[in-house]
């Protein structure tokens, strides 16, 4: 059979081809499914262990941390499930933006500085924007953040891509610039009119996102479930379908895959990495908005507890993929929103969490280690 | 009776290898397989990619384990856990993917592998590789200690990835494949160092596919075949023929048949209609260095312009000119008379000379690898997305098109033979028609019946009308292929005559020398 020039006759697809496709589906959904279920199991039982070495009684302990997450006791379902979502909110978009830049073979440390500045740069925009139309504000507060992680992620990739300067190193270097820039702006311009402390005023009402459940639905007490989640939900499947179904997610995975064989294909290597960069910065960015106009209100130098570094384990138990990272991310919201609960109701202190998440996450990586070790022995 | 008696004295059996057998996963690599290798000899493993040569030596260097079977070095019982438990009995291996640190000097590779001799005191690496170095002399190599590892030729990589293996004291060394990314001249040096070894009493295993280097080198050779024994025998005893008939039929075959080992022949093409005219071509190297020097080509349509000539001279970058990868930095590149742009006037197809480094990305599926191009092609889009089912049948024509041979065409790229693997590399340069073609070692690694079908698509896009460009280190495939040919040495071209010119004087050209200055002896 001859191919006619530049418009390839293809063959109809074979059944067995059709099976080999599926029987491919199938087990990427398996290979996705199957961490999702063992690592939380696993850090649960992590947990269980970290409790009895610090000498607190896990069947105690861990029965209040379930109640604040999915509600039970004297918290309500809704309620607890509302706070697991809000926690998990920033931590879907920073870790989309670790997947997006793993993609393209980056490992970018940075969502902490792109965060931070995309708050500063929304907080920057109401203050000088009093006198619009919150209408128009809202939409130039998003979209300027957006802007300004993109910009704090390229300068990483344009050093990278022009200096050669590894943005593992560039990106936490950044973070400090941010954080500071932020310091410098809640001690100064953008300090609140009393002067009392380092943060910024309270955004007015008009500027906060809505809150999503009715005081009725909840026992009379007000959630902090806000309309910045669903952004944080849409931009899941937005993503997903960008790196699996378009040309560009194609050259990112290519580039991430083997940039000599991109190079040498005709691909611009280049500006894919550029392009990586800037998406996984604006990700980061548009999370720092949405916690200032969704749960915060105001900018100060305690406004991020990690969000953006959080994105790592977060994407990693996620298996690097969206869908992965959204329920890893709420995963962790509710460890976090549990452990909050647990140290307000029995006094058990909260970071005993960030020590499950911290050995998890060395477990998971020396498993992917230890995994693409073996399948690299396999493919002699 | 006595002097067989001598024989077995003198080389008692040094490499005992017994009813190995290997699985990587489901696929059995290595069936009960046996191996047996005298002192001091030359010992040829042969066969074809994939019948368990490079997986059977791997055994023996401590790199896998195997399921099942017993080795025995110098008569004693062996358990050969890791590459350096293999080095404790003196078994080293020169891989065919150096090991050595492209970053590195010459220096600092060679004293790598060799352990610390005092904790506190000033660690020189020069000094460490003095020994070595002193060893490469010896053989006749004078490596450099200071120049950095990448930016030599590979030729004189794998000259540092030998010294370095001979420094760790080997009486055996294993060869994969050492001739793959040699040219003529490199090839007959190696050999002379094989001998030398073996004159020192250094049993040499050479793990090849080429049948007239086993002739020209071994002593004996055994053969595999899918994992198999087919035979062992002493090379003075055999012939070029029988060792193919083993190698692709296994040993129960009717020995009438004739293997064909380069059937493929040139048909004489029209060369007065140029398509392809360049003069005065410069390009730089990675270095900022004149790699290609004001070098005139001429190519016409359909016709296959072979260039020869030892690795290093500049054809990597007059292929990656060609390709539209680099940029040439004067002369002028015409194609049909307007300025040439490599991708749109004329279409081009590029087969690297790196696949796993150049031409995929083995992490991927086979299907992504083959639609490097195709998603970026109108038709195959819907706006930003792809169009999956399209691609997805593309992409299956191509594997059934080109006899990729795979259970499953979304395992990654890496799952294949080495000969599957450059059958997407060629596919993906072929399919689409292009009126040319640059191939860059086509076949360099892979074993005949490959060989052979990369010759033919080759060939059979030359018949077509496509215009190409055979760059190869191997003077054979220049000779069986190419319509014209010339010789490129230190970034100059001359041309050769397929016909008329003799053995001397490619051997002249390939040395760097001009037929004019070399005609005077």
């Amino acid at each position: 059979m001859k191919l006619a020039a530049d418009s390839p006759a293809t063959l109809p697809l074979t059944p067995e081809a059709k099976a080999a496709e599926k029987y491919n589906i199938v087990k990427n959904i398996v290979r996705g499914i199957v961490p999702l279920i063992t690592y939380p199991l696993f850090s649960i039982l992590l947990m269980a262990i970290t409790l009895l070495i610090f000498r607190f009684n896990p069947l105690k302990v861990m029965p209040v941390i379930w109640d604040g997450a999915f509600g039970g006791g004297d918290i309500g379902h809704i309620n607890a499930i509302s706070e697991t979502i809000v926690k998990a909110t920033p931590l879907i978009l920073t870790g989309l933006s670790i997947v997006v830049a793993w993609r393209a073979g980056l490992f970018s440390i940075g969502g902490e500085g792109q965060l931070l500045m995309g708050a500063l740069t929304a907080t920057a925009i109401s203050h000088l924007l009093k006198w619009m139309s919150s209408s128009l504000v809202i939409p130039l507060m998003i979209v300027g953040a957006t802007a300004a992680g993109a910009l704090w992620g390229g300068i990483a990739g344009w050093l990278r891509i022009h200096r050669n300067v590894q943005e593992v190193i560039s990106t936490i270097m950044l973070n400090y610039v941010a954080l500071y820039l932020v310091g410098v702006a809640v001690e100064g311009p953008l300090q609140e009119a009393s002067k009392n402390g380092p943060y910024s005023s309270l955004l007015p009402n008009s500027l906060l996102f809505a809150h999503l459940l009715p005081i009725s639905m909840t026992n009379g007490i007000q959630t902090r479930l806000h309309g910045g989640v669903l952004i944080a939900v849409l931009a899941v499947p937005i993503i997903a379908l960008y790196l699996n179904f378009t040309r560009q997610g194609f050259a990112l995975k290519l580039v991430g895959s083997n940039i000599r064989a991109a190079n040498v294909a005709h691909y611009n290597v280049d500006a894919i990495r550029m392009r990586a960069m800037l998406l996984s910065g604006g990700l980061c960015g548009l999370a720092g908005v949405v916690q200032l106009m969704g749960v915060s209100s105001r900018l100060s130098l305690e406004f991020s507890p990690g969000w953006g570094y959080n994105a790592i384990p977060v994407a990693l138990m996620g298996g690097l993929t969206p869908l992965g990272t959204l329920l890893s991310a709420l995963f962790f919201g509710a460890l976090n929103a549990g452990s909050s609960n647990a140290e307000r109701m029995i006094n058990t202190p909260s970071v005993i969490i960030n020590v499950v998440q911290a050995v998890a996450v060395m477990l998971i990586v020396s498993l992917r280690a230890w995994k693409r070790r073996a399948s690299e022995g396999n493919a002699e | 009776m006595n002097s067989s008696l001598l024989h077995f004295s003198n080389n008692p059996i040094a490499i005992s290898m017994k009813g190995i057998t290997k699985h990587y996963g489901s696929t059995l690599a290595l069936n009960n397989v046996n191996f047996e290798c005298m002192g001091g000899e030359i010992h040829a493993l042969l066969g074809e990619n994939g019948a368990g040569k490079s997986t059977l030596m791997h055994i023996l260097a401590g790199l896998s384990r195997p399921d099942t079977g017993e080795i025995s070095v110098n008569g004693s019982v062996v358990n050969l856990k890791s590459p350096r438990e293999a080095r404790e009995y003196s078994i080293a291996m020169v891989h065919q993917h150096f090991t050595l640190v492209p970053a590195f000097t010459v220096a600092e590779n060679l004293a790598l592998d060799l352990p610390f001799k005092g904790r506190f005191s000033r660690y020189s690496s020069r000094n460490e590789a003095s020994t070595a170095l002193a060893k490469a002399a010896e053989l006749g190599w004078h490596l450099d200690p200071n120049a950095i590892t990448s930016s030599l030729p590979v030729g004189l990589q794998q000259r540092v990835e030998i010294v370095k293996a001979l420094s760790s004291n080997a009486s055996t060394l294993i060869f994969d494949e050492p001739t793959a990314v040699l040219s003529v001249d490199e090839v007959a040096d190696l050999f002379r160092v094989l001998r030398t070894l073996k004159s020192n009493g250094t049993t040499v295993i050479l793990i090849a596919h080429k049948l007239a280097e086993i002739m020209a080198v071994a002593d004996r050779v055994t053969i595999l075949r899918k994992g198999n024994n087919v035979a062992e025998t002493e090379v003075s005893k055999t012939d070029v023929h029988q060792l193919a008939r083993w190698m692709v039929y296994g040993s129960d075959v009717d020995t009438d048949e004739e293997v064909k080992i380069s059937a493929v022949k040139s048909s004489s093409t029209d060369t007065a209609n140029t398509v392809l005219s360049g003069t005065g071509i410069t390009v730089s190297g990675d270095r900022g260095e004149v790699a290609v020097n004001s070098v005139d080509i001429s190519i016409a349509k359909g016709e296959i312009f072979g260039i020869g000539g030892v690795d290093g001279n500049g054809q990597l970058e007059l292929a990656e000119c060609l390709a539209g990868i680099r940029e040439y930095s004067a002369g002028s590149l015409l194609w049909n008379g307007s300025e040439f742009a490599a991708g749109k006037n004329p279409s081009t197809g590029y087969i690297p000379q790196d696949r796993r480094r150049d031409g995929l990305a083995v992490n991927l599926s086979i299907v992504d690898n083959l639609l490097l191009d195709a998603v970026r092609d109108k038709t195959f889009q819907n706006g930003p997305f792809l169009r999956k089912k399209k691609l997805n049948s593309l992409a299956y024509t191509l594997v059934q098109e080109y006899d990729i041979r795979t259970s499953n065409p979304w395992l990654p790229a890496s799952s294949l033979s080495g000969g599957n693997q450059q059958k997407i590399v060629v596919a993906r340069a072929l399919y689409r028609n292009p009126d040319l073609i640059v191939a860059m070692n086509p076949t360099r690694g892979l074993d005949i019946h490959a060989t052979e079908y990369v010759h033919s698509r080759l060939l059979e896009a030359r018949s077509r009308g496509a215009s190409i460009v055979l760059f190869s280190t191997d003077i054979d495939e220049i000779k069986l292929l190419a319509d014209r040919a010339a010789i490129i040495s230190h970034g100059s071209l001359t041309n050769y005559d397929l016909v008329k010119s003799s053995d001397e004087e490619l051997g002249m050209l390939l040395g760097g020398m001009g037929l004019e200055s070399g005609s005077g002896k």
